[in-house]
């Protein structure tokens, strides 16, 4: 089930939506570069694919934002990783993201589909 | 982020590899557990995460870079660009180095002798007060007690009036120390208050010294060089001339005097009345307009005075004159300062040649990179960054060149310096030239202005360039009519001004040359000068003549001499005698009498010198016992006595330096006229008496006139000297030419310098139009190629790119030959008495850069000739 990974499922993040995403899975705690990936997919039921292209010029960016912040740890299988974690300030701008997305979100919603809801 | 991000960058570097490994190790092995097989995996995983090096440059991306690493990145950019077109390089820092070089050594001079303010305070308040005798230069120094006095109840323009004399000779003793000569002044009470200076020890001469206590203040220098800075100096003694004196102070640390070229050991008060150099300090506010006024009603009385104990006829031509007295004594500042001006003016167009080149190179070459531009235009280069890398580039340049600058200008400094000590010794200036606050200034703005001139213009070009243009397949069209056209006018500009500096590099040699081979009554070459000095043992009178009659005759055995005699003076040596003369039983008014300058001249002395023998005979040995005889040159012959015969009338000599009694003497001879004192003498009166008179010899200068290299006999001489009268020591020797060339410094040094600034010039005019023909040659090839394939012949490219040249170049010449003329009409403001060859001057230069135009386009007119249709039309 590897290969025919369905390229019709997966859709391109806007920028800023990709650093929320990642803020987001940093919530939890700390992570490194594949298990944030790995966690986006599955959050997401494999429809959230990221690219290694993005994934890490994104958290480099973040990092340089003072929202993240990272430390070399060894993995679960005794390998040596960056771990990224939230830092307060990343914390602030999660929720404010949050907020806006929810937003964003709803007034989406409500154009595209104005008979379901309220 | 900071420059310590900079060194860090690399381990960042291996951070981001390792984290990227580890997410493929991570990935790769999720999949096994999940049961894949590992090589699978390991394919599925590299496909999945893409183009390696992309994640790994687009994450770096993230990183930013500041100021200073865009900075650093920028300057490895231009020095990789630099190492990739060496000769490029060398070519531009060579000649910026050259350029800066000299304007810095040249700025040096200038301001060691033109700007460097006394260091006394409010030097701007000061002044001299000079007297001049027309037509000839001022002079400071000789005024009397009764001056100062007079000066000081009844002036109104100054707040102080000071004054020191100045012996250049003084014998120092320093009880262990031993003789020297030094250089001694002796001040008025109030110099040093009024100077406003501090002592760096003890106490400065002031009012409770005036009338010639016995006390003297060191300079710092002597205090340095004799007393180890002891502090227990003050109080010992230094004994001055025959005067024993208490050290009571030591100068300030930087005050040398009030000269520029020469720096004074000692002041002691000044007991009686010497020759004095007078200064004043302008009243506040007081225009020296108002001073110069008031010193010409004063000085009237002056005269009136003078006339009443003097009878110089010429008293009352005597003029006063008052000059600033801000950066020193004017007497250097009148001799150096226009020749020192026009040197600055000239160095700085070739700074201004240097950066047009060095334009125009970056230009063809910005224009040849326009694709590459272009290119990072397109993909995101911001113009802001592309212009500062260009800035960097051209200000790189300019950093290393100043840095050789600083070489050339600290070996030119001590070129010129030697030069301007060759002078006469009455005349030498010893300057002490050390780098500066304003030096240093000057250079590095210098640099930087370099740096931004001729970096803007390919900035400029590089910012109005088209990307979509340049990357056409052709890649060539972002060269714009405009910008060929700006290229073009930089290297017209470039010829102009080498035309300017061939110009004046012509005029001052022609200039140098003319007053070498001028005819100064005598031949100058092959003549050694031998002086003696028999101050020293006491020899005197009989003794003497004896002596100085038995070396002549050993001086005239010497090989390679072919005759010796004996002159005091010498010509030109810088020192002379005077008196005036009148002919015997004819009247003569008293403002009708000029000086006449007096030679005492040994045996077959016209005939050893070269200068002919009109009438009459030369003086012999026989003449001692009848001394009262003269030769009298061919000037004063028709002055005195208009077509009548001179020989046997008697001409009566008065006021003769070092002579008491007016004298009548025989003429015997008459001599062609020659130069005294100066190289351009107006008026050449002369009159030679026989040096060796009865029982007695006026000491001179021996002359000897050889067949070989008159250096050569150098030694031989003072053998003989050293046999014959070991006792006297022989003080030098030098040959009548470097005598005469010591009398030129100034001429020398522009001459020398314009000479070969002109070659710079015209050779940076030349590397400028090689380099446009080259990059238009290249530019061209294609065209070049199609006119051949459609018949153009080899002769035909030949003469279109020579057309090129010679269009550029004539358009160049157009405008430097009126800027030439101009320039030549600004030096005759300077230097009154150039001579008067501008126009070949201005056409030999004209001539000679056309010359240069096609010796530069020769090679790329043989490159153009030499394209090959067939391989030049595969490029398109």
């Amino acid at each position: 089930m590897p290969k025919p990974e369905g390229y019709k499922n997966r859709i391109e993040l806007l920028q800023g939506t990709l650093d929320m995403l990642i803020l987001q899975t940093l919530r939890w705690g700390s992570q490194h570069g594949y298990g944030i990936a790995q966690a986006i997919r599955s959050g997401s039921g494999d429809v959230l694919q990221v690219e290694t292209g993005s994934l890490y010029p994104a958290l480099h960016r973040l990092e340089k934002q003072e929202w993240i912040r990272s430390e070399w740890r060894s993995s679960e299988h005794n390998q040596r990783a960056k771990y990224y974690e939230l830092t307060d300030a990343g914390r602030t701008h999660l929720s404010a993201q949050h907020s806006r997305w929810t937003q964003l979100s709803a007034a989406i919603a409500n154009l595209m589909e104005p008979g379901e809801q309220s | 982020m900071s420059l310590r991000n900079l060194f860090q960058r690399r381990k960042m570097d291996q951070e981001l590899d390792e984290e990227l490994q580890s997410h493929f190790h991570l990935a790769i092995r999720e999949r096994i557990e999940r049961g894949e097989d590992p090589r699978e995996a390991e394919r599925a995983v590299r496909r999945e995460f893409g183009n390696y090096a992309l994640v790994r440059e687009t994450t770096r991306g993230q990183w930013g870079w500041n100021l200073w690493e865009e900075i650093w990145q920028d300057a490895r950019y231009a020095l990789r660009g630099m190492r990739a077109n060496r000769g490029f390089t060398v070519v531009a820092v060579s000649s910026l180095a050259l350029g800066i070089g000299a304007n810095t050594a040249i700025f040096s001079l200038v301001y060691a002798v033109l700007l460097r303010p006394l260091p006394v305070s409010h030097p701007e308040q000061l002044v001299e007060l000079l007297q001049r005798y027309p037509g000839e230069p001022r002079r400071n120094g000789s005024w009397t007690l009764r001056d100062v006095e007079y000066y000081r109840q009844h002036n109104h323009a100054f707040s102080a009036i000071t004054g020191m004399a100045i012996d250049n000779l003084a014998e120092l003793r320093i009880e262990e120390a031993g003789m020297r000569v030094g250089i001694a002044e002796y001040v008025l009470g109030n110099y040093f208050a009024e100077l406003g200076l501090r002592p760096a020890l003890g106490r400065l001469i002031g009012q409770q010294d005036e009338k010639g206590s016995a006390v003297a203040v060191i300079s710092w220098d002597l205090w340095t060089a004799r007393f180890h800075r002891d502090p227990a100096v003050l109080g010992k003694r230094v004994q001055v001339d025959k005067a024993s004196l208490e050290i009571i102070g030591v100068a300030p640390r930087d005050f040398t005097g009030l000269r520029i070229e020469a720096k004074t050991d000692l002041w002691t008060p000044a007991g009686q009345d010497r020759g004095f150099h007078l200064i004043a300090r302008l009243k506040h506010g007081n225009a020296i307009t108002q001073a110069r006024t008031g010193m010409a009603q004063l000085f009237r009385f002056t005269i009136e005075e003078r006339a009443a104990r003097s009878s110089d006829p010429q008293l009352r031509q005597l003029r006063v004159e008052v000059e600033t007295c801000a950066a020193g004594f004017s007497t250097v500042r009148d001799r150096m300062g226009n020749p020192l001006t026009m040197l600055m003016a000239i160095s700085g167009v070739l700074l201004v040649l240097a950066c047009l080149n060095l334009a125009s190179m970056m230009l063809a070459r910005g224009a040849g990179r326009a694709r590459e531009m272009a290119l990072r235009l397109g993909l995101g280069a911001s113009r802001g960054r592309l212009l500062r890398q260009s800035l960097t580039e051209s200000l790189l340049l300019s950093g290393a060149g100043t840095l050789a600058g600083a070489i050339v200008a600290w070996s030119g400094i001590g070129l010129f310096t030697r030069i301007i000590a060759s002078g006469r010794p009455a005349e030498r200036i010893q300057l002490d030239i050390q780098p500066e606050a304003t030096v240093l200034l000057f250079a590095a703005g210098a640099a930087l202005l370099t740096g931004l001139f001729f970096g803007l213009a390919p900035a400029w070009a590089a910012l109005r360039s088209l990307p979509a243009c340049a990357l056409r397949p052709s890649g060539k069209a972002a060269d714009t009519r405009g910008n060929r056209f700006f290229g073009k006018s930089l290297v017209a500009a470039q010829v102009s001004l080498s035309i300017v500096l061939l110009g004046a590099g012509v005029l001052f040699i022609t200039h140098l040359l003319h007053l070498r081979s001028a005819d100064l009554g005598f031949r100058r070459d092959y003549i050694l000068l031998v002086n003696l000095d028999p101050s020293g043992p006491g020899i005197r009178g009989e003794q003497l003549s004896q002596l100085y009659q038995r070396l002549l005759e050993r001086m005239n055995e010497i090989p390679g001499v072919r005759m010796a005699s004996l002159s005091a003076p010498t010509p030109l040596h810088g020192a002379g005698a005077s008196g005036f003369g009148t002919v015997e039983g004819v009247p003569q008014r008293p403002e009708d009498r000029r000086w006449i300058s007096i030679s005492w001249v040994g045996p077959r002395y016209f005939e050893t010198m070269g200068t002919p023998l009109l009438a009459g005979r030369e003086f012999t040995l026989r003449d001692q016992s009848n001394p009262r005889i003269a030769i009298i040159n061919s000037t004063l012959a028709s002055q005195y006595f208009g077509g009548q015969d001179p020989l046997g009338r008697r001409i009566i000599l008065d006021h003769v330096t070092g002579m008491r009694e007016p004298a009548a003497y025989e003429i015997v001879g008459v001599a062609g006229d020659a130069n005294y004192m100066e190289i351009r003498e107006k008026e050449r009166r002369g009159i030679f008496l026989p040096a060796f008179r009865a029982g007695r010899v006026t000491a001179g200068t021996f002359v000897l006139r050889t067949d070989i290299n008159p250096h050569s006999v150098a030694a031989s001489a003072q053998r003989v000297a050293a046999e014959v009268a070991p006792s006297i020591p022989v003080t030098n020797t030098t040959t009548l030419s470097d005598q005469i060339e010591a009398t030129i410094v100034p001429e020398r040094l522009m001459a020398m310098l314009s000479g070969f600034f002109a070659l710079l010039g015209a050779l940076l005019a030349g590397i400028g139009i090689y380099g446009l023909l080259a990059y238009t040659v290249a530019r061209r090839t294609n065209e070049i190629g199609i006119r051949m394939a459609l018949g153009a012949s080899r002769n035909g490219i030949v003469r279109m790119v020579l057309q090129e040249a010679l269009a550029i170049t004539g358009a160049g010449v157009a405008i430097g030959i009126p800027a030439a003329f101009w320039g030549h009409k600004l030096a005759a403001v300077f230097l009154a008495e150039l001579s008067t060859t501008h126009v070949a001057a201005i056409l030999l230069a004209a001539v000679a850069i056309l010359a240069v135009a096609l010796l530069a386009s020769c090679i790329p007119a043989r490159r153009a000739a030499a394209v090959d249709p067939m391989v030049s039309l595969r490029h398109e």
